[in-house]
């Protein structure tokens, strides 16, 4: 059933979407050349170039922003001008519908983000194959699961995008940050937990602030099976009329 | 109600007390029907309920009690079933970057047919629209678009048509081309649900009428009993003439009039239960007794009177 993937595909890559999401996987490449030419390179330099590019910037806005353009339209826009029947209507799974989606936003946001990061980590950290490998991997991972919560969101409500909002700056941004054992419930903190723990000698700063390995892979997991399965449950019960 | 209904042994659609509520308002309450194959019109005003009974017997909706099986299967949740059926929604949107064609194709994909681009070919020629098929469709009309939707909702052959609201948006000529292919539709057998607000649509059509009103089945059966029953009903028209006085008086000799009130200097309104022969004998009597009429019209001719009429009975 690649026709749902493929329509979904043409649904994302509308003109004013595309031009967000490419002027957002752009803006960090600018940015770091930016800091390359301005002298980056010593190690306080560094670190701020963690803190402030890759986590801040990156891990923090870049990401789950260009994920949430793209997964909350998902099925938003269908829900929207009422085309989401010519699926509903047709002889095929739900699962299969909501995992096709899924992969649609993935496929455009992923290895835009990934490519971005790649570059943004090689410019500003005069970075080998192990630190490019561990951005690559981490946003990627993070791209899905931001895609697969906002892909629910857009099914669930029509205000997806605020609820978004809401999530990444309030919930990620400030309550993470007050209230400790938040972070285990945050895709910002697997996305930069897996980051270190892929490269831990690279981003020894982030070592302090990121929960363990192996919690950031099961959380990412659950994340993206959960909603998954909950966008799946919503698409069997709504009324799609 | 039951002395208008068909009886039928094995309901293509069979509806079972079906009720819809959204929190405190009731669109749909109890209604139970069966159809057949053939053409079925669903008639109703706006808002009595025609398009929440259509989504619930689609699957679209998940009913607040009752039940509705298709072609002996229930319909909501059960994907394969629409192999056999095809749903003409009453929401026009699709997808802008598609040309006709390339939706009607879209639309193939889903149903393993044998030869998928045979089935595209002649669904897009069935609503006669081969020669425009490679346009965008948002430069088609309205009714264009219309057909085009009907020709994705054809390709895969299906048993069962429900369409909601389908002649919306269409001129004449294309009405007419449409309710001929629902007719060749029927003739092979297949069981067509048709919802409409306009009765002169649908009595082309049907030969079957279900009547909506105030989410509730307010008629079912046979059209041209139902249409006898509208006969019956009392008509009200304003004559506008310039012997008002005169025209009453003889109007109210007739068998046909049961009352004339006169309303102005030049206008009166008859009560009539017989409008076929009332209309036979206005002009003859204007003739007779030479007085000059200036316009002749129904004033309660709306569907909704007509409704009313059948509920109240």
């Amino acid at each position: 059933m690649g026709s749902v993937f493929w329509l979904s595909l043409r649904q994302l890559g509308g003109r004013w979407r595309m031009a967000l999401v490419l002027l957002l996987a752009v803006l960090p490449v600018g940015l770091s050349l930016l800091f390359h030419f301005l002298g980056g390179g010593e190690e306080a330099d560094k670190r701020d170039y963690i803190n402030f590019m890759l986590e801040g910037l990156f891990v923090g806005g870049i990401m789950p922003i260009s994920m949430m353009a793209l997964s909350t339209a998902a099925f938003g826009n269908e829900i929207e001008d009422g085309t989401l029947v010519y699926l509903v209507l047709k002889p095929i799974s739900r699962w299969k519908i909501a995992l096709h989606k899924l992969l649609a936003s993935v496929a455009i946001g992923g290895p835009l983000l990934v490519i971005s990061g790649v570059i943004v980590t090689m410019v500003g950290l005069n970075a080998s194959f192990q630190p490019a490998l561990a951005v690559g991997v981490s946003l990627f991972a993070g791209a899905a699961a931001y895609a697969a919560i906002f892909t629910w969101a857009g099914l669930m409500s029509r205000f997806a995008i605020a609820i978004a909002l809401i999530y990444v700056f309030f919930w990620e941004g400030l309550v993470s940050s007050l209230i400790t054992g938040i972070e285990y419930f945050s895709v910002r903190s697997y996305t930069l937990a897996l980051m270190h723990g892929m490269d831990e000698s690279t981003f020894e700063e982030l070592s302090e602030r990121v929960i363990e390995l192996p919690a950031a892979i099961i959380g990412t997991a659950a994340v993206i099976l959960i909603s998954f399965l909950l966008t799946v449950r919503r698409l069997r019960r709504m009324d799609a009329s | 109600m039951s002395a208008l209904e068909t009886i039928s042994t094995q309901p293509v659609i069979d509806v079972r007390g079906l009720s819809k509520w959204f929190g405190n308002v009731v669109a749909l309450n109890d209604v139970t029907l069966s159809v057949n194959p053939g053409v079925t019109g669903l008639l109703g005003p706006n808002g009595a309920g025609k398009t929440t009974l259509l989504n619930l017997m689609s699957g679209l909706s998940k009913p607040s009690d009752g039940e509705v099986i298709v072609l002996g299967e229930p319909v909501r949740d059960n994907y394969e079933l629409y192999r056999r059926i095809g749903v003409l929604t009453a929401n026009e949107a699709v997808y802008p970057f598609y040309t006709g064609r390339q939706f009607v194709e879209f639309a193939a994909k889903f149903y393993d047919l044998p030869s998928p681009a045979d089935a595209v070919d002649l669904a897009i020629q069935r609503v006669g629209l081969s020669d425009v098929q490679h346009r965008n469709l948002g430069a088609y009309s309205r009714g264009m678009r219309q057909r085009m939707r009907l020709a994705s909702t054809l390709v895969h052959d299906p048993q069962v048509l429900i369409m909601d609201e389908p002649l919306s948006g269409t001129d004449p000529q294309q009405r007419v081309e449409f309710q001929d292919l629902i007719q060749q539709l029927a003739e092979e057998g297949k069981t067509i649900l048709i919802s409409s607000h306009i009765l002169e649509e649908v009595e082309v059509i049907a030969e079957r009428i279900l009547l909506m009103m105030s989410g509730k089945l307010a008629a079912a059966g046979n059209y041209r009993a139902i249409r006898a029953k509208l006969d019956e009903r009392a008509y009200q028209v304003r004559i506008v003439t310039d012997a008002p006085r005169l025209m009453a008086a003889a109007l109210v000799k007739t068998d046909a009039v049961e009352s004339v009130s006169i309303e102005s200097d030049d206008e009166i309104v008859v009560l009539s239960r017989n409008v076929t022969a009332f209309m036979k004998s206005v002009p003859k009597l204007a003739q007779e007794q030479q007085i000059r009429l200036t316009r002749v019209e129904p004033l309660d001719d709306s569907l909704e009177s007509i409704f009313s009429y059948i509920v109240e009975r």
